[in-house]
């Protein structure tokens, strides 16, 4: 593997940058692995780079029907945040925050991880009650986060208009210093390049079909494109696809798909220095490196697997965003697109092991996968090496929705989030 | 939201004929258009041009009229100005006028967004003072302008066409540079019992290559390497032909290497295509109706494949009578009795066309262009830089998107589709098919954000109304 240094890119630079070898190589299949993990996008090539890094499982299969970083881990609005209510969440979401402080210098790849804060508005009374909630319990588990008066809000990010005859009238907001954005596509070639160099096999277009299981109960292997492929052990991160996957092995999972709207306008120089959301009109935006302004919308009402999504929720969206930023009015959108994400019934992720001998998945998060990306990785990593959940996603069990053990982030934040 | 029976995109020969043909059997048709005044790109303008230079631009282009004049039927609602940034699968249109944004839904719905110019990737296409050879014949359609001191260089009867007509106007080519080889020409041999079938066409060709040789312009064939130079601007057109390398001075270099349909808004609504080899371009999946496999969504005209503007009409004609039978306002059997003579002329008519694709296929630089061209103008990457992507592994334009960003500018890909499939494909080895084309989003044009606010029921303008 290349080592990227200081040296290594001036030295590139004099020969125009043409000399640069090959990252990771296209792999074939071999006959047998000792992990399968389906789906190679942000938090599928985490979990091999760890389980080859931090456990010494090299002999790792990534697959995918598309090809790496191609799903969700391309399509969403790259912003990291912890600032969530149960301590179950606050640990989960804080760990994968620690493990992003550091990721640029671990993988030795540049994921333009920038902590430009993330700023939640609040509108109304309720909205500020329930901010000051938030505020207090993630002080209490040790996650920063502060109440900001309009003023101050205003004098983080200038473009927000406070006047108090707005529809949506500033109140206040809750401001993550820590929390930022980060390069989608970056974090999937970072872990794709550190796994690949540790003899990770990632094996694009090759869509997995069926999981196969043995007289015991316990899994053998997957069926693939590119025919079987033996394995003791089959971890499913594959977001939206992840119920269809599972099915073939027998078991039903508590997810539904929607599609999840984003859109970016024409790039600008900057002009917008954080991330600002609304959960009262689920809208979000931050500007891109490039100069776009990205503007994420809600889900649809319905399950869909089109990567489209409906009008009426951009209109919304737009809408709420041109009161509260009304110099951005007459910016143009260039493109919008639609990524389905796989929901469970309490809007947490599902982490960890299955009622079947050598499953493991990870799924279930929802509108907010991406900020988890190092954290979801490096758990699923160590719960298929020690065949046991991490103590921070232990809580994160299918089981839960029999035994009512929930962890309702979905009526904390009042959204699907 | 307006409903109506018939909604139709494009106001061009296949538009405004489908229109006349449904009005006529008692549809209520809206026509949305981006420009002022119909009659597409061919017939631009042609209700408002001055006599002079409708002599100039000539009988066919005349012949335009009759059409536009039909669009007066009060079952026809023509919606000039429309831009359209939105299609949906249930024959919704999102489309804006003057900065204020509507949605119209049809119960049977006709893209006839018909052509646009292959954009032609060569060294220093993106300097100022180049522009296709369309863009110099719409400048003189619509405002009676054309460029003094200018080279026409490509391929494609067109060439000879807007050549003639910069004869007529008074203001010649320096030269005509074709990159047609007399390999082509060989190689159109096969289909002359076509072209004679289609003589008409043949005949009109022939008359402006005479018009232009009884002018005195300079004509160069099998011209290779194509290249404009300049310094901040076109001064120059280069090129290879003969076995000899010459430069000519100029200040406008008129590029054309045919023309390709325009499959935004048919790639939006994720019809399937398919490459046509013959055309080098891809077309919607259509039946002889115009009809695609999405319910009441049909195409015709230049969209659905290149015919030319008689085509264009026929085939808008038939997808007129075809929703008019499908929406009970008439009988199947009078369908067909009307529709089988339009049948028999549209065979003739595309007679002539197997040959005219054969002789004049694209020049290897339009498909193939060198390494330091830029294909991708909105993103600025070069065929290299793409090539790069496909030795990395990458098998299509929409994964090339996340390697280079090529195609994610406000034109879609319209300028680079065609080329960075055709790049991937012959560096993959892979068929065109194979290698697929960008995922079109909307809007396929650029639209404000507050227009798209004051769409919803909540929108700010709404409020303060």
């Amino acid at each position: 593997m290349t080592h990227f240094s200081a040296r290594s890119l001036l030295k590139n630079a004099l020969s125009g940058h043409k000399d640069w070898p090959a990252q990771w190589p296209e792999s074939q299949p071999k006959a047998e692995y000792d992990v399968v993990i389906v789906g190679a996008g942000g938090h599928g090539l985490g979990a091999a780079y760890y389980l080859a890094s931090q456990h010494g499982i090299t002999n790792v299969a990534v697959i995918d029907k598309g090809w790496l970083g191609g799903g969700n881990t391309g399509r969403n609005t790259t912003i990291i945040r912890s600032n969530y209510l149960y301590d179950e969440s606050a640990r989960l979401y804080d760990h994968a925050l620690d493990l992003w402080d550091n990721l640029s210098q671990e993988l030795n790849y540049n994921v333009m991880y920038s902590r430009r804060g993330v700023m939640m508005l609040a509108h109304s009374v309720h909205d500020e009650q329930s901010f000051q909630r938030h505020i207090h319990s993630n002080r209490l588990n040790g996650v920063d986060n502060c109440w900001l008066t309009p003023a101050e809000a205003k004098a983080f990010c200038p473009p927000l208009d406070i006047t108090a005859r707005r529809r949506f009238p500033v109140v206040g907001a809750a401001l993550q210093r820590r929390a930022g954005t980060a390069r989608h596509d970056a974090v999937a070639w970072g872990y794709a390049r550190g796994a690949a160099a540790r003899g990770v096999d990632i094996i694009q277009n090759c869509p997995v079909t069926a999981i196969r299981r043995g007289p015991d109960g316990a899994v053998t292997g997957v069926e693939t494109a590119k025919g079987f492929i033996r394995a003791k052990k089959v971890a499913v991160s594959a977001a939206g696809s992840t119920s269809v996957v599972l099915q073939s092995a027998g078991l039903r999972m508590p997810l539904e798909s929607y599609p999840l709207q984003a859109l970016v306008s024409e790039p600008v120089k900057p002009c917008f220095p954080c991330v600002v959301m609304s959960n009262t009109v689920h809208a979000y935006i931050s500007q891109s490196d490039k100069g776009e302004l990205v503007i994420g919308s809600g889900t649809d009402q319905y399950v869909s697997y089109s990567q489209r999504g409906g009008l009426p929720l951009i209109e919304h969206t737009v809408a709420a965003i041109c009161e509260v930023f009304p110099m951005f009015r007459r910016m143009r959108m260039l493109r919008k697109w639609g990524g389905i994400v796989d929901v469970t019934p309490d809007r947490s992720p599902i982490l960890g092991k299955l009622p079947v001998k050598g499953l493991y998945v990870n799924c279930g998060w929802g509108t907010g996968g991406f900020k988890a990306t190092p954290g979801a990785g490096h758990l699923l990593a160590w719960t298929v090496a020690k065949d046991e959940p991490h103590p921070i996603n232990a809580p994160f069990t299918l089981e839960r929705f029999t035994t009512g053990r929930l962890i309702d982030e979905a009526a904390a934040a009042a959204v699907a989030h | 939201m307006d409903e109506v029976d018939l909604l139709i995109l494009g106001a061009g020969p296949a538009g405004m004929a489908a229109a006349a043909e449904a009005a006529g059997a008692g549809l209520v048709v809206a026509l949305l258009d981006e420009q002022a005044r119909p009659g597409g790109q061919i017939y631009r303008d042609v209700t408002a041009v001055p006599p002079a230079r409708a002599a100039i631009l000539g009988p066919e282009y005349r012949a335009g009229r009759p059409l536009a004049e039909g669009l007066a039927d009060p079952r026809i609602r023509h919606i000039p100005g429309a831009t359209a940034w939105k299609i949906d699968p249930d024959r919704t249109i999102a489309y804006s006028v003057d900065g204020k944004a509507a949605l119209i839904r049809g119960r049977r719905l006709l893209i006839a967004s018909g052509a646009l110019e292959r954009p032609v990737p060569i060294p220093g296409w993106t300097l100022p003072g180049v522009m296709t050879a369309g863009a110099a014949q719409i400048l003189l359609k619509q405002s009676g302008i054309l460029p003094r001191r200018a080279v026409i260089a490509g391929s494609g009867p067109l060439l000879y066409l807007i050549a003639a007509q910069m004869v007529r106007a008074g203001t010649p080519p320096l030269a005509l540079v074709e990159t047609q080889t007399r390999g082509d020409l060989l190689a159109a041999l096969p289909h002359l019992p076509g072209a004679i079938r289609g003589w008409r066409s043949m005949a009109k060709g022939l008359g402006w290559i005479a018009e232009l040789k009884r002018a005195g312009v300079p004509r160069h064939r099998g011209a290779r390497d194509l290249a404009v130079d300049g310094a901040g601007r076109a001064e120059a057109l280069a090129l290879t032909a003969g076995g000899r390398r010459r430069t000519i001075p100029c200040e406008t270099v008129l590029l054309h290497e045919g023309v390709v349909p325009n499959i935004q808004a048919t790639r939006l609504l994720g019809l399937p295509h398919r490459w046509d080899q013959a055309q080098r371009c891809f077309v919607p999946r259509h039946d002889r109706w115009g009809e695609t496999p999405l319910p009441g969504i049909h195409v015709a005209g230049d969209g659905a494949g290149i015919g030319g503007a008689l085509v264009a009409e026929l085939s808008g004609r038939l997808v007129g009578l075809c929703a008019a039978a499908a929406l009970g306002r008439l009988d199947p059997v009078e369908r067909d009795r009307r529709a089988a003579p339009l049948f028999r002329t549209l065979a003739r008519e595309r007679a002539v066309r197997p040959f005219l694709d054969a002789a004049y296929p694209p020049g290897p630089q339009t498909l193939s262009p060198a390494d330091g061209t830029i294909v991708c103008r909105c993103e600025e990457v070069t065929a290299g830089e793409i090539r790069r992507h496909a030795r990395l592994g990458c098998k299509g334009p929409n994964q090339a998107k996340a390697f280079g960003r090529a195609g994610m500018g406000p034109c879609q890909g319209r300028f680079c589709g065609l080329a960075v499939t055709a790049i991937l494909a012959e560096a993959n080895g892979q068929s065109p098919d194979e290698t697929g084309y960008f995922r079109i989003r909307p809007p396929i044009k650029p639209v404000t954000l507050a227009e798209i606010a004051a769409m919803a029921p909540t929108g700010p303008d709404k409020d303060s109304a």
